[in-house]
């Protein structure tokens, strides 16, 4: 499938390779300090004020017919602004544990609920856990496709992905939804390996959490506009669905790029730092555009070093990237990245591609036979 | 030990979210939050040579202490919070008068002495220790404090006051240099109220005994006292030392923060604050794995420091980075179980 060449490792370069980046990560933990603490209040500052600006002008256009329009287009703008910084610059961020080490309990991984439909606590076993430990390796991250969309070969081919172009337009407007009932696996209802009374227990939290995100943005702040209901509540589903559309948009860029790989299980055995990097790098595609691509998506525009260093606090990364793809360049390991069109055609691509039969290139290793074991 | 406020139980208000509640209320006033204590800094002075005593107002979430009582306070110094225990009075307008010693290379004591803004909003745990005044009075009262040590014994005083002094009270103060004593004034004034009340200083750089081997023989008869001890670590165990087997009850209550022994050998004590366990763990292995071998089940996910799921509020001790090699000792800061090993003892929140 891929068309770049990666040098082929030896064991002892594979050492290496893991032992510049985990200096790359000591140096710049070493920096952490008030700076940074600066950084993620001023984004938690820009998530509240823009909150609530954006509803005040939903208001303003309501009562104020003579402005409706563009308070209207201002008002959806700026709420659909607070709810991508939210979810993407600080709670997923903050989630991930990038800002414990400042001790405010406001900003803790463990305790941080998001402003989105889905729990903390699902995306803390699914995202943290899964996702990040077990990056694009087949059967066990489930965010190859979310179970809903072919987009690598290996994956085996179904009439229904016929659909996939369709369906992955549907996933990507109710992209919140899918986040929030993936960890519940419906699918294994599907199939038997679950009763019914088993995913109504673990769905009820989710289900809590989905109520009360609905009852905010469709009922309570409507309601309150009375008679003029309808503009904030179209309003209220136009912000969420453009916070949907650009998480989609981003998070698919960063795995399902033309050329990020995945893996198969027995990948994973004895697997070294070394070697668990190169995977990370190998199945991560980064985006270009500079401070504001960067604050927008949350940082994952360094979707690479987001995946070396998942609990370095994200503003760090841009000067991270710098190294790590000077470390990459050297080891002769191809650095995945490019402006948002070029990677999401890629996407697009791949999900139209495999919506048909495909068959899988042949699997190339990781590293030099043997298998290098290290650390 | 109490820690500062973390929000780890559930939320008072299930729709309502602190973080956003916390976000508009603190800018109509500093000190309004949904429910976590803050302390304001209202005045400063100087209380000796090197110690200051700060004037706060704790907000509404703070439950109050009683005299001989420690609180967590907590200023943000270069991004991360700093915590240190300090022994307040609590005085009649509800303020908490807290006496800090610069020390030196001690962050938070320099910044509270000297940086520290009128007005500034500090991070406040709420009270804790054992060390109180006997419910009913004993005959005989014997406190003795080393240095900072005087803070608890200050409020333990104060309420002694208020009480009108049941009893004989027997205070013995060491301080290395004269101008290091705090509080002289108030200790002679409620001396001159009350007959009963008894100072006693000992100025070591002056000659005076420390406690090991001072004759102590000016204080009488000390088989039916009641001593309550405070100081630093080697001072409280010298005094236990000395006296345990030789009054009719003894407490003492040290402040020292662990040291770290450059060693990677040999075994801690780690006492889980949730389950009321003590566990004895060898030093160098990752707490996770420790934690397993000895029966604990913490949470857990990928084992490699990563994935943030082990993740554990630690009340006190330092530990090491298994990776890095980085010591921690600051207790608001949450460790990663899998990636962090015990250097000293350890109180987890677990």
């Amino acid at each position: 499938m891929s068309s770049v060449h990666n040098r082929v490792l030896s064991a002892a370069e594979l050492q290496t390779f893991g032992d510049e980046l985990d200096a790359v990560k000591a140096r710049h933990q070493a920096l952490l300090g008030a700076s940074d603490a600066r950084y993620i209040r001023r984004i938690v500052a820009a998530v509240r004020w823009t909150g609530v600006a954006g509803r005040a002008l939903l208001f303003l256009g309501a009562f104020v017919h003579s402005v409706l329009v563009p308070a209207w287009i201002a008002g959806v703008l700026l709420l659909a602004l607070s709810k991508i910084l939210e979810n993407m610059e600080l709670a997923h961020n903050v989630i991930h544990g990038q800002y414990d080490w400042m001790g405010d309990p406001q900003l803790q991984g463990k305790t941080y609920e998001w402003d989105i439909a889905g729990t903390s606590e699902n995306w803390r076993k699914t995202h943290n856990f899964r996702h990040h430990t077990y990056t694009n390796v087949r059967g066990l991250d489930d965010d190859i496709g979310y179970g809903l969309l072919r987009i690598f070969p290996e994956q085996r081919w179904h009439p229904f992905f016929l659909a996939q172009p369709f369906v992955a337009v549907v996933f990507a407007l109710l992209f919140e939804w899918g986040i929030a009932i993936q960890d519940l696996r419906i699918g294994r209802v599907l199939v038997g390996k679950m009763t019914l009374k088993q995913l109504w227990h673990q769905a009820r939290p989710v289900g809590r959490k989905a109520m009360l995100q609905v009852l905010k943005d469709y009922v309570l702040f409507p309601a309150l506009a009375g008679p003029f209901f309808l503009p904030v509540l179209l309003g209220n589903v136009a912000a969420n669905v453009i916070r949907n559309v650009w998480t989609y948009v981003v998070i698919f860029c960063g795995h399902f790029t033309a050329d990020a790989e995945t893996f198969p299980k027995e990948c994973i055995r004895n697997e070294g730092r070394g070697h668990w990097y190169l995977r990370q790098l190998r199945g991560s595609s980064n985006l270009t555009g500079g401070k504001w691509m960067d604050v927008m998506t949350g940082n994952l525009s360094h979707q690479i070093e987001h995946h070396f260093y998942p609990d370095i606090p994200a503003n760090r990364y841009a000067a991270m990237a710098v190294e790590v793809k000077e470390i990459c360049a050297r080891y002769g390991q191809h650095y995945n990245t490019g402006s948002l069109p070029r990677q999401f055609g890629q996407v697009m691509w791949r999900i139209m591609r495999h919506a048909f039969p495909s068959k899988p290139a042949p699997e190339r290793p990781l590293v030099a036979e043997p298998r290098a074991e290290v650390g | 030990m109490s820690a500062v406020y973390r929000n780890t139980a559930p939320p008072p208000i299930p729709w309502l979210s602190e973080g956003f509640f916390d976000f508009w209320s603190t800018r109509v006033h500093p000190l309004w939050t949904l429910r976590r204590p803050l302390a304001r800094l209202l005045a400063r002075h100087k209380a000796s040579a090197d110690a200051v005593t700060l004037e706060l107002q704790p907000n509404r979430h703070f439950h109050g202490l009683q005299a001989g009582q420690h609180v967590n306070l907590g200023a943000e110094l270069d991004g991360r919070l700093t915590t240190r225990s300090y022994s307040p009075v609590l005085l009649e307008n509800g303020r908490l008068a807290i006496t800090v010693k610069r020390i030196a290379g001690g962050k938070l004591s320099q910044y509270l002495s000297e940086q520290a803004v009128i007005g500034e909003v500090f991070a406040l745990g709420q009270a804790f220790g054992e060390m109180l005044l006997p419910a009913v009075p004993p005959p005989k009262l014997l406190m003795l404090a080393a240095g900072s040590g005087i803070t608890p014994m200050r409020a333990l005083l104060r309420q002694l006051d208020a009480q009108g002094m049941p009893g004989s009270v027997d205070l013995v103060y060491w301080v290395r240099q004269r101008e290091q004593l705090c509080f002289i004034d108030e200790f002679n004034a409620i001396a001159a109220r009350h007959p009963s009340f008894r100072l006693h200083l000992a100025v070591t750089g002056e000659g005076a005994a420390r406690v090991d081997s001072h004759e102590l023989d000016c204080l009488g008869d000390l088989r039916a006292a009641h001593v309550l001890a405070c100081g630093p670590g080697g001072f409280a165990n010298a005094a236990r030392a000395r006296l345990q087997d030789q009054v009719a009850h003894f407490d003492s209550e040290a402040f020292s923060v662990p040291q770290l022994v450059e060693v990677e050998q040999g075994s801690v004590q780690i006492q889980l604050l949730k389950t009321g366990r003590t566990l004895t763990v060898p030093r160098g292995l990752a707490l996770l794995p420790a934690l397993e071998a000895a029966g604990i089940k913490a949470a857990s996910g990928c084992r490699m420091g990563i994935c943030n799921t082990c993740v554990c509020g630690k009340a006190s001790g330092i530990t090491r980075h298994t990776v890095t090699g980085d010591y921690t000792s600051e207790p608001s800061v949450p460790l990663k179980l899998c990636v962090s090993s015990a250097s000293t003892d350890l109180t987890l929140e677990l």
